[in-house]
């Protein structure tokens, strides 16, 4: 009976120690279960200050957070929904303004907001889009509203020169005059305003960068697939050759520079050879037989032999054999010509496989940069054809490319933040 | 506007919690001090939104708000309580 007792009181004793040291065992889990939670919501809290601070306050941080939303923008071609759903109301109006190579069409994105108090939230961008009417194009627009959503006021600029997939140094005048407009519209006053070219827009985008009425107001000139001297397109584009990393390279251009260089360097032959060349070159058309091409007069033949490609063994001698005007259209559209009068930085972007200008052309420009002590940058993609992003892209691509064209929009917009 | 708002809201009273739990809150604050916290947090967020929709544009806004309501949640209820001593 004793013993039954004991035995119990004993077997009570060791239940509430059992109790007993779960219990400490539990609190002090729980207060270590502390020690790691406390201090890491504290670095968390902290860190999310700072880079809410950062996004916001500091003119670097503005130019990342912009270009962290606007580069889902680019690489999907579709606007993410949190740049939606956390970016300005845009507000689309057309607008022209006359210049001396006609009238200039504009079309101008906006915030549909009051003006901010720090002026460098908000600024401006003026895009040349280059060859063709290019307003309703899905990946222009969408880029121009995303810029908008960002804050900054964009307008697109389209001459009727770049409507007839042609190019002349005077719609240089025309650059000038939309920067002038942009620069005047409600609450761009002191505003800072950069140009973003591409392809044929980018000679455009130098000469009116580098003229004297806004050459010190420009902020910065991004181009985009374009070229620096027209003398050497016509060299690849009569080769079907490029020079690079060492050797020689195949290359087929697209019928649409094509178009636009055979308007440009056959202004001079008579309206019958311009026809009869056009013809032959448009897309369907047929080419000229030799009997065709013997009637032609000796700069019209080195034309057309430089179009197609036909003669690549006979390129120099054929560009030395277009008439004088056209020589001397050729050096005026050159954006090498301008080059020490700009004095805005300038980004260079290029996709490596462009086939509509050689890629070549961006890399004489950076070299010249380079030369000059010019500030600029310069990046290659893989992930563009010519300028508009490729739809069947890998992940290993979007994420190599999007680094690289992240850095380069930072860079860019922390110009104007 | 009223959605973001209210996201802002919501940003800040997630943060008045964290604060919380975190153990940010004054040591006199026991009773409920967890809703105060919440509420300090939101409506520092809101407060924060809506400067940044004035300094900077509605893109800037949700940045500000949210360090702002860091900010809120941390300062706040010390200076609330050494007016109150």
């Amino acid at each position: 009976m004793h013993d039954k007792v004991s035995n119990n009181v004993q077997q009570n004793l060791s239940t509430a120690k059992d109790e007993a040291a779960t219990a400490l065992i539990s609190e002090s889990s729980k207060r270590s279960g502390h020690k790691i939670v406390r201090p890491t919501l504290r670095i968390v809290l902290m860190l999310l200050c700072l880079i809410g601070f950062v996004l916001s306050v500091l003119p670097w941080g503005r130019a990342i957070a912009r270009s962290a939303l606007l580069l889902p923008a680019l690489v999907a071609a579709s606007q993410p929904a949190p740049l939606i759903a956390n970016g300005e109301t845009v507000v689309h109006k057309q607008m022209t303004v006359p210049s001396r190579s006609g009238t200039v069409y504009l079309d101008v994105y906006e915030p549909d907001a009051p003006i901010p108090l720090i002026t460098s939230a908000r600024s401006g961008v003026l895009i040349i889009p280059g060859a063709g009417d290019n307003r309703r194009v899905p990946q222009l627009i969408n880029f121009s509203e995303a810029l908008a959503r960002t804050g900054l006021v964009v307008m697109d600029m389209l001459t009727p020169t770049l409507i007839n997939y042609d190019l002349s140094a005077q719609d240089s005048d025309a650059v000038v005059q939309a920067f002038q407009k942009l620069a005047h519209l409600p609450g761009m006053e002191g505003r800072r305003i950069g140009i973003i070219s591409f392809s044929a827009g980018v000679p455009l985008a130098c000469f009116g960068s580098a003229d004297v009425r806004i050459r010190d107001q420009v902020a910065y000139v991004a181009v985009f697939g374009g070229y620096f001297n027209t003398q050497s397109v016509l060299r690849a584009f009569g080769r079907r050759a490029i020079d690079i990393d060492g050797k020689t390279e195949h290359w087929q251009p697209t019928a649409v520079p094509i178009l636009v260089l055979t308007n440009v360097i056959t202004k001079a032959f008579s309206p019958d050879e311009r026809l009869r060349i056009w013809k032959s070159l448009a897309p369907g058309g047929t080419p000229l037989t030799h009997t065709q091409i013997a009637q032609l007069s000796p700069g019209a033949q080195a034309a057309y032999q430089l179009l197609t490609g036909s003669a690549p063994d006979k390129v120099d001698a054929n560009i030395a054999a277009l008439p004088s005007t056209i020589q001397a259209e050729l050096s005026k559209l050159s954006p090498s010509r301008v080059i020490t009068q700009i004095r805005a930085p300038i980004f260079l972007l290029h996709d490596r496989n462009d086939s509509s200008l050689p890629v070549t052309e961006s890399r004489d420009f950076a070299a010249a940069l380079t030369r000059l002590h010019h500030q600029h940058d310069y990046v290659e993609f893989h992930i563009f054809d010519h300028v508009q992003v490729k739809s069947d892209l890998q992940l290993n691509q979007e994420l190599t490319d999007g680094t690289r064209l992240f850095t380069i929009l930072s860079e860019l917009l922390f110009t104007v933040s | 506007m009223l959605q973001l708002s209210l996201v802002w809201l919501l940003i800040g009273a997630l943060i008045g919690l964290l604060t919380d739990v975190a153990q940010l809150r004054p040591a006199t604050w026991m009773r409920l001090g967890w809703l105060l916290m919440m509420s300090i947090g939101a409506i520092a967020a809101l407060c924060g939104g809506w400067l940044g929709i004035w300094f900077l544009g509605k893109f800037f806004a949700t940045a500000m708000a949210l360090w702002i309501a860091i900010a809120g949640v941390v300062v706040l209820p010390r200076g609330i309580r050494k007016r109150s001593q």
